[in-house]
């Protein structure tokens, strides 16, 4: 049935229109599409050519398959909160926006899993299942408006996966929708080893590039008995650091252990959730642990024991639940909150071996000298996921170019150290030149092997993930082919 | 070409006492290769590699052997590729928690070291004596405490693989949180071998737990309602076993001298913490169910014996009987009837037969031993009740000559394209154990 009410002549957008089946399931004109320009990574921006809004797995796929045929380019987005620019339309993208899809489809407690379309919201998820005790671990701090799907696409993290690990580790099947529109269900019924390549593990973290993910069976858990949560400011970040590893290395595995710098605490205190942490101090360390209530006292004393070890100014655990809500609103609102001390911040997210704490928050503070930018620095201390937060002013002319210059040069120490570009944010177009600090070309080459199985067209999401193949690179490919074919 | 000539061939880029011809062909669980070669370095393996896909040569590879009856339709190919000499610790970083092993290495020898830094593997996979590290991730194995600890896939943060061209390919590197690219290690994991030789293992570690304890629940015949009443409800509870596996009665009498259907619930924290459990347990137990609680030592005896279970390609078999073992995957709490089904097959199908299952993970291993038509039909009923429970089975160990007739992967999945196409873009040649994985791949 024709769609009627467009105002296009695009004939492509008509057909898409008619797929979806209503002048409001899609957005075609300028001012409309403004908003889809980039994602939580505002550096990029580029215009797709229509959004539509498919309702269900069919009309995704429908979509899909129109694409595929008439090799227009396409790509799937959520809440549009991904920080690497994964969902900006490079290429003029046809964007399969997937915020309808958001249904909670079933929840089986007794298995401990529950289905969800991928426009459900991370924190709904918990919302919906809490009062029985249950609750989805993956925890990013944008877990209130972003979506599962995307969470799947980048592999999310959050404050709590020291203990539960990210989001791979919850994933049980995926409903996707293949870049040619052929519907395929791995992992079918939620139960784990399929046999096979693990092709659920594969898709999990490929940032929208092998398929698009229409349905979601998840993992839950029981909530933990009981939780307490520490503060512990230290008045150098030296020995915030040492605490870190000696809390892991008395054998105990906290369900977050979070760090913040001086000019961190300085953002979070000049935002909306202040929590009053001393402003002279170099570092706060945010701990929680959860478990059986018989056990956590012990653990709790033995934390702060490690933390007066290092000279530790001043140490707290939260009274009650309305403390310990204050403690982490104060922490995960932290990268917005640097809008607080400087009108422009760009968020880095390098992963370090633990060790290496100090000695990259050294070298950091070098690159902030050398470049003139503040750098203030948010992490995941417990497993070295570093969050430096390049603060910057987009209106005086170069200094964008600078803070990215700068970010990069954060990356490069943290793969020196022998850590990695990106530990929950993803690749997508900011750190895809990065990837060469840490993949040989062979290594990358491997990798764009692996898409062409899924995407070989490259409708999907392209230019994503990948650094743009340098010369040397395409050759080999040419003579990977060309001995491949002699074979 | 003949065996000596391919041995002379070899001998031209590896070191003369790598490579032999291999006397025993013919093994009863196939997978073997007409030259044995045992490199001692990458380098050695990728040159190997090279030889065989330029000059089309299929290689078998193998570790501690306990996987030898894993899959594979081929009972030789032209190369046995042994990872026995390959083996060590490459670096240990304490304070990281993370070990790098090459993956000759075997299990028991790598979590007695890890013991000595109060850390593990948090993985516990059958015969750690025999199996090695490299065959437990190339099959992505798991044990009972994957409840609590995950699998090889979740253990995994990096791998080496050379490939079949010989090119070494890194994936995922030395950090806990890892997201650039896509994840690599997750198609190496559980392939089978099939892709590539796995030569260096990057695993997370955990510390060692303080205390442990595991607490025995057994249930009389005919009460399996109130068992799975019981396990609902301490699923349901805030508290943290590591493991919640069933054992069948036959599995049971051998483990702890009862025949009845037990669950082995496992705990792992501080002292204080494991006591709370035990008594909590102790509370929600049912009246018909008799409770045991085995601490410490008594706890790990019994799991070092629980390991020691089910058929081990890598010794040979002492009876004359037919050997098989399979996994079934389903939803949790249908594990219960899948390890009632095998129990049942003792009787119908005369087979001595030992089954568990997790009901926090829904994967069980079941053992069947016997004449060779009734392991065979064994086989056919279990896959039966599991595909009943819109599950899968498996079969991890079987002779060659059955796996010629039962298809132990089961049918290929609506996505096999993929799965072949993976193949073929990595493994264009065929090389790396043909035949080995689903579908033929």
């Amino acid at each position: 049935m024709a769609v009627k009410g467009l105002k296009t002549k695009d004939q492509h957008i008509i057909n898409l229109a008619n797929i979806v089946n209503s002048p409001r399931s899609i957005l075609y004109q300028k001012e409309d599409l403004l908003a889809y320009d980039c994602d939580g990574f505002t550096i990029h921006k580029h215009l797709p050519r229509a959004v539509v809004f498919p309702k269900n797995t069919e009309e995704v796929a429908r979509l899909v398959k129109y694409c595929h045929e008439h090799d227009l380019p396409f790509l799937a987005r959520g809440a549009g909160t991904g920080l690497s620019g994964g969902a900006i339309p490079l290429n003029g993208e046809v964007i399969i926006s997937l915020v309808r899809m958001k249904k909670l489809l079933s929840v089986d407690l007794e298995n401990r899993r529950a289905v969800v379309e991928p426009g459900f919201v991370n924190l709904k998820l918990t919302n919906s299942i809490s009062d029985k005790g249950y609750y989805y671990a993956p925890d990013p701090s944008s877990q209130y408006c972003c979506t599962i799907g995307g969470n799947v696409a980048e592999n999310a993290g959050g404050a709590h996966c020291l203990k539960y690990g990210v989001t791979t580790n919850h994933i049980l099947g995926l409903e996707v929708v293949m870049p040619n529109g052929e519907i395929i269900e791995i992992g079918a019924n939620g139960i784990p080893d399929a046999p096979g390549y693990d092709l659920l593990g594969l898709l999990t973290g490929s940032e929208g590039t092998l398929g698009i993910v229409t349905k979601i069976t998840v993992r839950i858990l029981k909530n933990p008995e009981a939780k307490q949560t520490v503060l512990a400011y230290f008045d150098k970040v030296a020995d915030g650091s040492q605490a870190v590893s000696d809390i892991i290395s008395a054998g105990i595995v906290p369900a977050a252990l979070e760090m913040m710098d001086k000019t961190a605490i300085e953002g979070v205190e000049a935002a909306a959730f202040p929590v009053g942490h001393p402003k002279d101090i170099e570092a706060v360390l945010l701990i929680e642990v959860d478990g059986i209530s018989a056990g956590i006292d012990e653990q709790i004393n033995e934390i702060l024991d490690v933390c007066k070890k290092r000279n530790v100014r001043e140490v707290k655990v939260a009274q009650d639940e309305a403390e310990r809500g204050r403690w982490w609103a104060n922490r995960k609102t932290g990268f917005g909150a640097m809008g607080a001390i400087s009108p422009d911040y760009l968020v880095q997210d390098g992963v370090i071996p633990r060790s290496k704490l100090p000695i990259v928050l050294e070298r950091i503070n070098q690159i902030s000298e050398e470049y003139g930018l503040r750098i203030s620095n948010i992490f995941h201390a417990g497993d070295g996921n570093l969050h430096p937060l390049v603060l910057f002013d987009a209106r005086i002319p170069g200094e964008t170019e600078k803070a990215l210059a700068a970010g990069s040069a954060c990356l490069q120490v943290c793969a020196d150290v022998g850590g990695t570009i990106t530990g929950e944010h993803g690749v997508g177009i900011e750190k895809r030149e990065e990837m060469r600090f840490v993949f040989k070309d062979e290594e990358i080459i491997a990798q764009t092997d692996i898409r062409e199985v899924f995407n070989p067209k490259n409708l999907l999401n392209a230019g994503k993930l990948f650094p743009t193949p340098g010369r040397c690179v395409e050759i080999k490919k040419e003579m990977k082919a060309a001995s491949t074919a002699a074979n | 070409m003949v065996t000596a000539d391919l041995v002379n061939e070899l001998k031209m880029i590896l070191p003369e006492e790598r490579i032999g011809e291999n006397h025993e062909l013919d093994h009863p669980l196939g997978n073997s290769g007409k030259v044995k070669v045992c490199p001692e370095t990458e380098e050695e393996i990728s040159k190997l590699l090279n030889y065989a896909n330029l000059n089309g040569k299929t290689i078998s590879v193998v570790s501690g052997g306990t996987k030898r009856g894993f899959g594979g339709l081929s009972e030789n190919n032209d190369l046995l590729l042994s990872l026995e000499n390959y083996k060590g610790i490459v670096e240990h970083t304490v304070g990281d928690m993370t070990l790098t092993v090459k993956p000759g290495t075997s299990f028991k020898e790598l979590q007695d070291y890890l013991a000595k830094h109060n850390q593990k593997i948090a993985l516990d996979p059958a015969w750690p004596e025999d199996a090695t590290i490299g065959g437990i991730i190339a099959a992505n194995e798991s044990g009972p405490k994957r409840l609590g600890y995950g699998s090889s896939r979740d253990a995994v943060i990096g791998l080496r693989v050379v490939y079949p061209d010989g090119q070494v390919i890194r994936a995922g590197g030395k950090v806990v949180k890892n997201v650039a690219g896509y994840d690599m290690n997750k198609l190496f994991i559980g392939s089978m071998g099939t892709l590539g030789v796995l030569s260096e293992v990057t695993l997370k570690l955990r510390p060692l737990p303080k205390y442990e304890s595991l607490i025995l629940l057994s249930f009389p015949e005919g009460k399996s309602d109130e068992m799975k009443s019981f396990a609902v409800k301490l699923l349901d509870s805030m508290l943290e076993p590591v493991s919640l596996e069933l054992l069948s009665p036959s599995l049971s009498e051998k483990l702890t001298g009862e025949k009845l259907y037990t669950l082995v619930i496992a705990f792992e924290d501080v002292e204080s913490s494991v006591h709370y459990q035990e008594d909590m347990v102790k509370k929600m137990k049912p009246f018909e169910a008799k409770l045991e609680i085995y601490k410490r030592e008594k706890a790990q005896e019994f799991w070092n014996a629980f390991y020691k279970n089910g058929p081990n390609g890598a010794r040979s078999s002492s009876t004359n009987e037919t050997e098989a073992s399979l996994k079934v995957g389903v939803v949790n709490l249908d594990v219960l009837e899948i390890v009632r089904e095998s129990e049942l097959l003792r009787d119908s199908h005369n087979l001595v037969v030992e089954a568990h299952g997790g009901l926090g993970h829904g994967l069980c291993q079941i053992h069947v031993r016997g004449a060779i038509g009734d392991v065979e039909s064994a086989i056919k009923h279990l896959r039966e009740s599991a595909e009943k429970n819109n599950g899968y089975a498996i079969v991890k160990h079987l002779p060659y000559s059955l796996r010629q007739k039962v298809n132990v992967w089961g049918d290929n999945p609506s996505y096999f394209f993929l799965l072949q196409g993976i193949k073929s873009k990595i493994d264009s040649n065929g090389i790396m154990n043909p035949r080995r994985f689903v579908g033929g791949i």
